[in-house]
């Protein structure tokens, strides 16, 4: 590190010639190109999904305004509650994020727009999107995919050679010779190639998301991230680098590390994670909650009654039924039965925090599941969002469910006028919780390696190596 | 075979063989299939044990039923997995992506829920462990690394020069080793072949095709391996080789499989799930309300059935009126459904297709293909899952309404039930996976085929430059 920072004498003209030699190469202009070309087509990919989803939202809303008030027509003249309880279906739906674009694949496969209506939430709430699977396959050329995937490999081909190739080409030793060189001049030589694949990257980068309307702070934390990962692989190439063999043994070594840190270790985490948590709660949960429900039309209407008081004592002196059939008994009993199924619910989403607690703990190891990690919960669009989505139907459906019983037990009609005073869905922005681990992990990484690098430069043998 | 070819390809592997490197990354790789066929055969055996647990705890709570209105065990409905065949063990395809359980009810038509994609964290991006992976991924890496100074960097150290100063013409170096080296891409087939026989078990008709993997793979390795020596051949030095073939591995097995999606999805783009769901709604309700018998959508019905029975009055039919409505509406509500699902199914169909037209492109979409589809892991499979399911829904419901129709009174018709005996005696869900639809098949096979010939046809002309290379 501290080679990297050490400035010496006439540090601006070295670093002029550097770039002035950089840009000269073919190869190098060429990387570069190719990293602003990748970084704008993810870009620009993102931003067609979160616009998709953008349009589905407002189609949806502008579709239920229209079918609220054909509901009201179809049911208010009747008045019955119970009837217009039971065929109304209420909008909610979750706006992706301002930063969503960055990292949108994981949004897709849930829904950005779901349906309810008051019968039980839990047989409602985990419906899928109708995503092609074979599209699906390989994951979504978004941002967060070129900053962890690609652009490693890109800066491994702009600095496996660093040294060797002047070796390979005869220049170290005069190299060695010429007035203020040592650790700094490979520092120094290594920062140009280095800093401008950051700038093809993240000034792109910044600059749509500025326009895409992005919010400052959050932006800047995804460069943040993105320039860290990059530091933590640049300081890993210059270690190898350093090490006095030849470029095509260089890159076969960084290949190598390339693939067990990004392809086999993340693969042996998930398998590791699916293993210790599996996910069949969730049909365990839509089995029972089928159950729970169903058991309501064969148990004494009193014992249903007695269990759902125990959420709404409110309704505690409702006339008992006598009858078949009584919506307020009905509703109780839908609502019954997602009450019955409360553990499950609790184990289904514990499991899923759990598993992304694993993948978190993954990240704090392997730089690439960490800033994926970090990238997709900085734009909300990871497992935290997709259970604050969950609940957020579930206050709303809770909401609807208490605007409705007074009419139900109370036995008032339902007019048209009552369906203008249904409560309004309200949408949050997706939480962000604060990731100081991961990014401890990230600093950590980086720093280590470039501390590696830096201490391997520095017993660079200008004689030619081994 | 001419013999120095032979002597080459010897030559050659004792070359690889005394290189700690070369052994280091094709042990690496071994051990890396054989650990990951070990995780994978654990893993599809966990998932097919609890889908198997799930499948039996539905049919229990069905049989488990009290004595009920059939109309209530229609509302009660079922649920139903899909099957996971043995070979999803070895590429689980399109698993993990699509939910494996459906609730079918009457009146409606439920997606497959609770996929393995929509509960996993971000690790879902770096995909599992299965030999698939490994033989897709990261065995070309192997083969690019075994082979790109097959001949550069004989070149660099002059062993090239000398050896056609002994006569050797190129075309019979390449051969030695495109021998050798090919040798090396089809050794990895042993481990994928033991891994078959591991997840078939004995099944024969899984035996079978995982047997045809062995081709498909092989011929993907192995252009690997010729496209690696090609490279090797035609650069000047061995690093502009790897460099080369390294952007080949990026742009062909980890960029292009990403980008073909993009253009699947322009050509044919899907409406959200909301405008399918309303498109649907908005046919339903043309169908009437199925659980009111005087729903005057049902008057012409009304009208044939009382001309049938000869009678003028609902009242006079020897069965029950309203369990006719309902049957009725079914009929009605399940074309609506079998029309709107096939109608997704052809799009993501036409969606496939064109990743098919890709895979000319790029021949790793190819391979996923055969892959996928020899697994059984496919989305025909998939779409096959999701038919035969909407197949046993429709059934389902209909025998319970014929029992409205017959054993319940028109008369206060909801307070009935019939016996429980009745839901024993209906068929459980079986579906028999079908198998590959080869025909659908041959434009990845050919594809594959072509980046086989590509290289091999160009090996000999690469062995013409050598010879030129040396006289000049």
């Amino acid at each position: 590190m501290t080679s990297l920072a050490t400035p010496l004498p006439p540090a601006r003209g070295y670093f002029r010639q550097e770039l002035r030699l950089a840009l000269r190469g073919r190869a190098v202009a060429a990387v570069l190109a190719l990293a602003a070309a990748l970084t704008l087509l993810s870009l620009a990919n993102g931003l067609a999904l979160v616009a998709r989803q953008e349009r589905a939202i407002a189609e949806a809303r502008d579709g239920q305004a229209d079918y609220l008030s054909a509901e009201a027509a179809k049911y208010g003249a009747a008045g019955s509650a119970g009837t217009a309880g039971y065929a109304t279906w209420h909008l909610t739906w979750d706006p992706p994020g301002p930063l969503a674009f960055v990292a949108p694949g994981q949004r897709e496969l849930r829904p950005t727009v779901l349906r309810v209506r008051l019968l039980g939430l839990q047989a409602q709430l985990y419906e899928s999107e109708p995503v092609n699977p074979e599209l699906a396959l390989a994951g979504r050329f978004d941002f967060a995919f070129v900053a962890t995937t690609l652009l490693p490999l890109l800066l491994l081909a702009l600095l496996h050679d660093l040294v060797s190739r002047e070796r390979e080409a005869g220049r170290l030793r005069l190299l060695a010779s010429l007035p203020g060189t040592g650790p700094g001049l490979w520092a120094r030589r290594a920062a140009v190639p280095l800093g401008l694949l950051l700038a093809a990257v993240l000034l792109p980068f910044l600059a749509v998301a500025l326009w895409a309307g992005a919010p400052l702070g959050g932006v800047l934390g995804i460069a943040a991230a993105v320039a860290l990962y990059l530091a933590f692989w640049a300081g890993l190439a210059l270690a190898v680098a350093a090490l006095g063999r030849g470029s095509a043994a260089n890159a076969s070594l960084l290949l190598g590390l390339y693939v067990l840190l990004l392809l086999v270790l993340p693969a042996a985490a998930n398998a590791l994670v699916t293993r210790a948590v599996p996910a069949g709660q969730g049909v365990a949960l839509a089995l029972a909650q089928r159950q729970a429900v169903h058991e309501g039309w064969d148990l004494p209407k009193e014992e249903t009654f007695r269990r759902f008081l125990r959420e709404h004592p409110e309704w505690a002196d409702t006339p008992p039924v006598t009858g078949r059939f009584h919506w307020k008994w009905y509703f109780a009993m839908q609502h019954a039965g997602d009450m019955a199924v409360a553990g499950e619910v609790a184990a289904y989403r514990s499991a899923l925090l759990r598993r992304q607690a694993l993948a978190d703990r993954a990240g704090w190891l392997l730089p690439p599941v960490g800033v994926q990690a970090l990238l997709h919960r900085a734009v909300g669009t990871d497992v935290d969002a997709q259970l604050a989505y969950q609940e957020r139907v579930q206050a709303h459906h809770t909401a609807l469910r208490r605007f409705w019983y007074p009419y139900l037990f109370e036995e008032r009609p339902f007019t048209a006028a009552d369906f203008a005073r249904v409560p309004a869905y309200r949408p949050a922005p997706p939480p962000t919780r604060p990731a100081a681990g991961l990014w401890l992990a990230q600093a950590l990484a980086a720093l280590a390696a470039l501390l590696a690098a830096a201490a391997a430069l520095r017993r660079v043998d200008p004689s030619g190596g081994r | 075979m001419p013999s120095p070819t032979l002597a080459i390809a010897r030559h050659e592997l004792r070359t690889l063989s005394r290189s700690r490197g070369a052994l280091a990354a094709a042990g690496t790789t071994l051990l890396l299939l054989l650990a990951s066929a070990l995780a994978s055969l654990d893993l599809a055996a966990q998932a097919a044990e609890s889908r198997a647990r799930q499948q039996a705890e539905a049919e229990r709570q069905w049989q488990a039923q009290p004595d009920r209105h059939p109309h209530r065990v229609i509302h009660f409905g079922t649920f139903v997995f899909q099957p996971l065949g043995p070979l999803a063990a070895i590429d689980p395809g399109i698993t993990a992506h699509t939910g494996h359980s459906l609730f079918l009810e009457g009146h409606r038509q439920n997606s497959a829920n609770f996929a393995e994609a929509r509960q996993s964290s971000v690790l879902l991006r770096f995909g599992l462990p299965t030999p698939a992976f490994v033989l897709q991924a990261l065995a070309p890496l192997l083969l690019v690394f075994l082979a790109f100074g097959s001949v550069a960097a004989e070149r660099e150290r002059g062993t090239l020069a000398l050896l056609r100063a002994q006569g050797v013409p190129g075309r019979t170096l390449l051969a030695g080793k495109a021998l050798a080296h090919g040798g090396v891409a089809l050794a990895l087939l042993l481990p994928l072949a033991l891994a078959i026989l591991l997840a078939a078990g004995g099944e024969a008709g899984a035996l079978a095709r995982g047997a045809l993997m062995l081709p498909a793979y092989g011929a993907w390795l192995l252009a690997w391996s010729l496209g690696a020596i090609l490279a090797s051949a035609l650069l000047p030095r061995a690093r502009d080789a790897l460099l080369t073939l390294l952007g080949a591995w990026i742009l062909l097995v980890v960029v292009a499989p990403r980008l073909a999606p993009l253009a699947a999805e322009a050509l044919h783009p899907a409406p959200s799930r909301l405008a399918a769901e309303l498109a649907v709604a908005a046919d339903l309700a043309k169908v009437g309300d199925p659980h009111d018998p005087n729903d005057p959508n049902f008057g012409p019905f009304r009208a044939r059935v009382l001309a049938q029975h000869g009678v003028t009055d609902v009242e006079a039919l020897p069965v029950n009126w309203g369990g006719l409505v309902s049957m009725e509406g079914e009929r009605l509500q399940g074309e609506v459904f079998r029309r709107h699902m096939d109608a997704a199914q052809a799009r993501e169909r036409a969606q496939a297709a064109t990743l098919d037209g890709a895979a000319w492109l790029a021949p790793a979409l190819a391979l996923r293909r055969l892959s996928m589809a020899l697994a059984g892991t496919d989305l025909p499979g998939h779409q096959a899952f999701v038919r035969a399911a909407e197949e046993h829904r429709y059934a389902m419901v209909q025998a319970l309404n014929a029992l409205h129709v017959h054993k319940i009174r028109r008369q206060d018709d909801r307070a009935q039930r019939v016996g429980r005996e009745h839901w024993l005696a209906m068929p459980a869900f079986h579906h028999a996976p079908p198998g590959p639809d080869w025909p659908a098949l041959l434009p990845a096979a050919g594809a594959l085929l072509l980046w086989l010939l590509l290289p091999l046809a160009l090996l000999p002309l690469a062995g013409r430059r050598l010879d030129r290379e040396a006289r000049a």
